[in-house]
């Protein structure tokens, strides 16, 4: 089992924050309008804390579970098929067989290019699974997963793959 | 090279031009000169500018637009401003399907939609062609998809390319029963319909509900306060309205459907107004879905739906529902999916105990947040009186619990995989192992605590997104990861399986004419693995 770069939680970490402070910005942005404006005129004093308490909840569990995210993440090239585990709340352990992969990305966004990282996307026909990204993956590693997922892929040949 | 049928341009032009008619009408309006009031006179002129431009643009797509059927590829060149030539390889081609309005029945002619797996959309369109054209297309395609992959069945190879030759001799699996159609119709709630019904109402009322009461019965129905009563007799009508044209629709929809197998492939019909047609290869069929709704079950009818790869997720509801049966007896619903893949005695497998008991638990917390929100609303206004006598819901409970319980399966067959879940949608999924595309093992925080998982076993089927999956829900963590394990086996078993057959069949062929396996596109041929 292979596990991820530990680095990849910087990523995760960084995400998380954003997203918790878009969220946060725009519920304790509404709750401050709502009180200033007179749009609601009996609205409770409480209602300003109240959305503060809501944002730094949720951006401490986000951060939570970006955190413990590192430690579930889990690959592995086995003889016939990939094999994936990932999830905090649900545990979802994929398996995509070599003869269905229709095709093989590596990308890196802005944040990953900073951190060094990239992601390599699988691809298969499949309608739930079509597309199964292992991200936190050193280029040289992506690169050579790339590679060896390629390889096992052409190995494997299957009918049309459908 | 062909051309389209020429009245194409006068059908098309005639739909193009009430599409850019009613743009320029509105751009029109919008910028008419004067100010006060709407010009008509350039309001006019701007509508047939775009009659013109439509009429035109029809013209010229008619002209660019040509098709070709080679020996393993349909060519098509099209485009007026952006060009586009476009080959799909004949063994690639999923479901073909015909389509006719009523105007294109009068006229002869008729639309051809070619799927193939993979992209947003149906690959290639042929709006519009000569009836027989388009029949004549549609054998030509299959018989050219099944020929350009011989392989796939070269043991019936020699007597297929007689039978095709000589026409497609055709069995009649299913026709659909008036009583049936007449049983689907009524209870079908299409949910296009209510809508439009909902419209019809609204012009018939003249935006105003309460025309719509009958003002002499008033007089003795309870209420002295006429205006929840408008709602609720507004609400009937719409209701009415909405299930009749439901009704309406859903009959002139699948009016004389029928369902005939040629060689390898399915051939559907229906349509009273709408004539639809097509065909669903048998050998690109994903899975099979055997659904009986809680109205229909109770009549003992079912219906059952063939996956293809063929339509993109988002058109499947529109035409994925067309590779169907609608409704029929129970019966000749298994009959006939045991004959497109035969499968064994469906003898499914239940989630463990302990499963039963967290849908109890779920529906309890269902439970009480409905007390809970009815307490809230009681407290704060005067709505709701006595809230507590919800509480009495509870009791429906363990009933809920066990009916889902019960409902839910799954069995691993012999070569295919049967799930089934649903109280009121019973589905039952069969999935050929050869056909699945990845394995997914799920367990959320609270499957976890009861040591429970989901295994579901994906498919490229279209259909699959919308609809439900070929999931065993709930079963024991260990034994889910067995059956991931094992769906994973059975899948490179198949695999390998079909593989000596192509090989076996391979040698046939080239016993049977040597030179053919030079020009054999698929590369299994020349391979000695």
């Amino acid at each position: 089992m292979e596990r991820l770069t530990p680095r990849v939680r910087v990523v995760w970490l960084a995400l998380a924050l954003v997203r918790a402070a878009i969220f946060g910005g725009i519920v304790v942005g509404a709750a401050i309008g709502v009180t200033r404006t007179d749009l609601w005129a009996g609205a409770p004093d409480v209602l300003v804390p109240a959305a503060v308490a809501i944002a730094v909840a949720l951006a401490v569990l986000r951060v939570v579970v970006a955190w413990l995210r590192y430690g579930v993440w889990r690959f592995e090239l086995r003889d016939d098929d990939l094999y994936i585990e990932r999830g905090v709340f649900t545990r979802v352990r994929t398996v995509v067989p070599y003869v269905r992969v229709q095709h093989v990305d590596s990308r890196r966004s802005p944040l990953e290019r900073t951190t060094g990282l990239a992601t390599v996307v699988v691809y298969t026909a499949g309608s739930r699974s079509s597309d199964v990204a292992i991200p936190g993956l050193t280029p040289a590693r992506a690169e050579s997963l790339q590679e060896s997922l390629r390889g096992l892929a052409i190995e494997s040949e299957g009918e049309d793959a459908v | 090279m062909r051309s389209l049928h020429p009245a194409s341009v006068a059908v098309r032009s005639l739909s193009r031009s009430l599409n850019t008619g009613f743009l320029f009408f509105v751009v029109g309006v919008v910028v008419s000169p004067g100010g006060n009031g709407i010009d008509l006179l350039s309001v006019f002129g701007l509508v047939a500018v775009g009659i013109v431009v439509g009429i035109v643009y029809e013209f010229a797509y008619y002209q660019r637009f040509r098709y070709d059927l080679t020996d393993d590829t349909f060519d098509v060149t099209s485009g007026v401003l952006a060009r586009r030539d476009r080959e799909l390889p004949l063994g690639r081609i999923q479901n073909v399907d015909i389509r006719q309005n009523v105007l294109g029945r009068v006229l002869g002619i008729a639309a051809v939609h070619i799927e193939t797996a993979g992209g947003g959309q149906t690959e290639v369109s042929l709006e519009y062609v000569s009836e027989d054209e388009a029949h004549r297309l549609r054998r030509q395609l299959r018989r050219g998809a099944s020929g350009g992959k011989p392989a796939d069945d070269a043991l019936e190879a020699d007597d297929h390319t007689t039978a095709s030759d000589a026409g497609p001799d055709e069995t009649l699996l299913f026709e659909i029963r008036p009583r049936e159609l007449v049983i689907l119709s009524v209870f079908t709630i299409d949910p296009g319909a209510s809508l439009l019904g909902g419209i019809a109402l609204s012009f018939a009322s003249g935006f105003d509900p309460a025309t719509l009461l009958p003002g002499d019965r008033i007089g003795w129905l309870p209420g002295p306060e006429t205006g929840p009563l408008v709602l609720v007799w507004g609400l009937l009508l719409f209701l009415l309205a909405a299930w009749v044209v439901s009704a309406v629709l859903t009959f002139t929809r699948y009016y004389g459907f029928r369902l005939t197998r040629a060689d390898d492939e399915l051939y559907y019909e229906r349509g009273l107004l709408q004539r639809y047609s097509g065909t669903i290869p048998l050998e690109k069929v994903q899975a099979l879905t055997i659904s009986k709704s809680v109205p229909f079950r109770w009549f003992g009818y079912a219906a059952l739906s063939v996956e293809t790869a063929g339509y993109a997720p988002g058109q499947s509801d529109s035409r994925g529902t067309e590779s169907a049966i609608p409704l029929a007896d129970a019966d000749r619903v298994n009959e006939l999916a045991r004959a497109i893949e035969p499968f064994g005695p469906a003898d499914l497998e239940s989630p463990p105990r302990r499963a039963r008991e967290r849908y109890a638990v779920r529906y309890l917390l269902v439970v009480a947040a409905v007390v809970g929100t009815a307490a809230l609303v009681a407290r704060y206004t005067g709505v709701v009186d006595r809230w507590y006598l919800l509480a009495a819901i509870t009791v429906l409970v363990p009933l809920a619990a066990h009916l889902k319980w019960t409902s839910r399966g799954y069995q691993v067959g012999d070569r295919y995989f049967l799930t089934r879940a649903g109280f009121w949608r019973r589905t039952t999924k069969v999935v050929p192992y050869y056909r699945v595309q990845a394995v997914l093992h799920q367990a959320t925080i609270f499957q976890r605590r009861r040591n429970l998982a989901s295994v579901t076993a994906d498919t490229a089927s279209s259909a699959s997104l919308l609809g439900r999956a070929a999931t065993a829900h709930d079963i024991d963590d260990q034994r889910g990861l067995e059956l991931q394990a094992d769906l994973e086996e059975r899948l490179q078993e198949r695999l390998r399986a079909r593989k000596r057959q192509r090989t076996v069949g391979q040698w046939f062929r080239e016993a049977d004419d040597g030179d053919s396996s030079d020009e054999d596109p698929s590369p299994e041929s020349n391979d000695d693995r």
